[in-house]
């Protein structure tokens, strides 16, 4: 079975950052990763890749130079091959860009399984996955917590509102988005770590893919507004416990 | 488009086990929004199998044309079958927007609907205003640090609400609107729906409960879930709460997961411990009557929906707390069994 996994480098999430102009400018020193359900859609792929032994299992990120180092992740966690598209990300492409260009590339590659993030866990956009089967002609399911391969059937469940599930089964090939559930990713082994530090990703330039015009353009970038009062307590520890404690005890709800 | 007839927005509606979701105001809200900006018509649709009473309870709160789509073999909602039906009677509809809902549903069909129809997708919308080229759309980006606004540069538009920002339309006056009843021959489906079953539902007492203290990633380790027993502990009726992260973990049980795969709770107090503020935890506690944040990230997003904030490491804070509250000054002091342990 071939697998891709398209997996998208973020920020950590506690990275400070300015706001300028419709860009956000971090303030070093930036650290990043891989988006937290694209590593549980990682983690999903090499489950199967366990039970099922031949299984290829290629993982894909569209950005700069630096997605290089979430492709070697990805490679330590145990991926086969590391796929890199090469674009710029200010920018940010759109959805509609990210999932052309990936479809561009992916097509004729002969994929059984597609997996992505339920969504990115910076944009929460929820968008490229189901954007990418629509260009192969896929069927998408979305908000996976759980999938069985039994040939070239699927058996899969999706999770909805309260916690209620979805059963459906559905033929290969087939797109998945993986919502989060009790698996936690593997981490790296060493030999793996050492095999990815001498495998060079291939490099697609997405200047060579072909992709729609941007149906939708960023105009401003703001900070959130505040929806509650806000009062930031100030002081040591002890000042903003003590000065808590008061506030609820002023509300009568301690 | 044809002349003299006005273009619309349809709302998709959500429903499930023969029920509208409350989310369906709050789509009708934006979508009335968009007509005024937008010059367009109200409409919507509900698409499944006897869905013709769904749609006359939408005709007559709303007072606005709602198509009843009987889609054969659609006996619950099937992403790609309402994706394909959608896609099928859109044009028909003369329809310049489509509204569903930032939901697990609505991510299912709506971004493939848009690529189908090569559609502006808008994805999480809180808001809209006339700008000078036209409509922008905010939404949070950026782990809901940052607002951002959108323009479409291309038409029709696809957009999913995140539920919880638009206050629900209130019921109209206009009347009963029109239900037009169409019936479709089952969509070409490759996935198959077998069976919805119910999750696991159990209830940690959340909503009982006048303070609910909850728990984020950011408690770092299963241990430290006992400082917020304590300090659950403080309160006469509190309950433990936790993220979904939490919950997935198994920090917690997922009974005691507050957001939009969890429950939604409105205590007297929430005081949320190590939790980001992403928009699905958010919408299941956002009516909470007194909202207390604890993160060590100045700019976490739970800060602009907080009535208090306190940026600090919750393993410094909490401490500090109990020992305030109970005037013990000896951590050892404060082992033992408390209120607020689930069973
Ligand atoms: C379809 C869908 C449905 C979802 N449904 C839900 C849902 O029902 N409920 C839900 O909660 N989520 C849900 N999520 C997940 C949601 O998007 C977020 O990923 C999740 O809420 C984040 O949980 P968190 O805030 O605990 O963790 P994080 O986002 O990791 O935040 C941790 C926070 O703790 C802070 N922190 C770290 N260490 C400390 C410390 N020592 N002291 C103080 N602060 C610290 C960090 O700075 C950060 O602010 C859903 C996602 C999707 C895609």
């Amino acid at each position: 079975m071939r697998i891709l996994v398209c997996i998208k480098q973020v920020w950590e999430p506690e990275s400070l950052f300015d706001l300028q102009g419709t860009e956000l400018r971090p303030r070093p020193p930036l650290r990043r990763k891989v988006g937290s359900y694209d590593e549980l859609a990682l983690e999903e792929a090499l489950r199967l890749k366990d039970r099922l032994p031949r299984t290829n299992l290629t993982v894909l990120s569209v950005g700069p130079p630096p997605v290089v180092d979430v492709l070697r992740r990805a490679l330590g966690m145990g991926a086969d091959r590391a796929v890199h598209i090469l674009a710029p990300d200010q920018p940010p492409p759109r959805p509609a860009t990210l999932a052309a260009w990936i479809a561009a590339w992916a097509q004729g590659q002969n994929f059984d399984l597609i997996l992505t993030g339920v969504m990115s866990e910076d944009a929460m956009q929820g968008a490229v996955g189901p954007m990418l089967a629509a260009h192969l002609g896929w069927p998408p399911v979305t908000s996976v917590v759980s999938l069985k391969v039994d040939g070239h059937a699927l058996a899969v469940e999706r999770e909805m509102e309260g916690g209620r599930r979805q059963r459906l089964a559905l033929p290969l090939p087939a797109l998945l988005t993986v919502q989060s559930g009790p698996n936690q990713p593997r981490y790296p082994t060493l030999s793996n770590l050492l095999r990815a530090k001498k495998t060079t990703p291939l490099t697609v330039d997405a200047a060579g893919l072909a992709a729609p015009p941007d149906r939708e353009k960023v105009v401003a970038l703001t900070p959130p507004e505040k929806r509650r009062a806000g009062l930031v307590l100030e002081g040591s520890a002890a000042q903003k416990a003590e000065r808590l404690l008061a506030m609820l005890r002023e509300r009568a709800l301690l | 488009m044809s002349a003299g007839a006005k273009s619309r927005v349809v709302v998709v509606a959500e429903h499930s086990q023969g029920r509208l979701s409350p989310v369906n105001w709050e789509l009708m809200a934006c979508a009335g929004q968009m007509a005024r900006v937008l010059g367009l018509e109200v409409a919507a649709a509900v698409l499944g199998q006897g869905v013709e009473p769904l749609a006359g309870e939408i005709a007559q709160r709303t007072g606005v044309k709602v198509w009843a789509v009987e889609v054969e073999g659609m006996a619950a909602f099937h992403g790609e079958a309402q994706r394909l039906a959608l896609a099928q009677l859109l044009p028909a509809w003369r329809a310049q927007a489509v509204v569903g809902a930032h939901s697990t549903s609505g991510l299912d069909w709506a971004p493939g609907l848009a690529a189908r129809l090569e559609a502006a997708y808008l994805p999480g919308v809180e808001g809209l205003s006339a700008g000078p080229e036209g409509p922008r759309f905010s939404r949070t980006a950026h782990y809901g640090k940052v607002r951002e606004e959108l323009a479409p540069t291309a038409w029709p538009l696809v957009l999913t609400v995140q539920p919880g920002t638009f206050p629900a339309a209130p019921p109209g006056e206009a009347g009963h609107g029109e239900v037009e009843v169409v019936r479709l021959p089952a969509p070409p489906c490759r996935s198959q729906l077998l069976e919805v079953v119910d999750g696991a539902g159990t209830d940690a007492g959340l909503g009982r409960a006048k303070v609910v203290v909850a728990a984020g990633r950011g408690v770092g380790q299963a241990e430290n879930l006992e400082l917020l027993r304590r300090l659950a502990g403080l309160f006469s009726s509190a309950a433990l709460a936790g993220s979904r992260p939490v919950c997935d973990l198994g920090w917690l049980g997922y009974g005691h997961q507050v957001g939009l795969t969890g429950a939604t709770v409105s205590p007297s107090l929430y005081i949320a411990c190590g939790i980001s503020g992403a928009r699905q935890h958010t919408v299941g506690m956002q009516g909470s009557g007194f909202i207390v944040a604890i993160s060590n990230d100045p700019q976490a997003a739970i800060f602009n929906l907080a009535d208090v904030c306190i940026v600090e490491d919750l393993t410094v804070l909490i401490p500090a707390l109990l020992e305030q509250a109970s005037g013990y000054s000896d951590p050892a002091s404060l082992q033992g069994d408390l209120p607020g342990r689930p069973g």
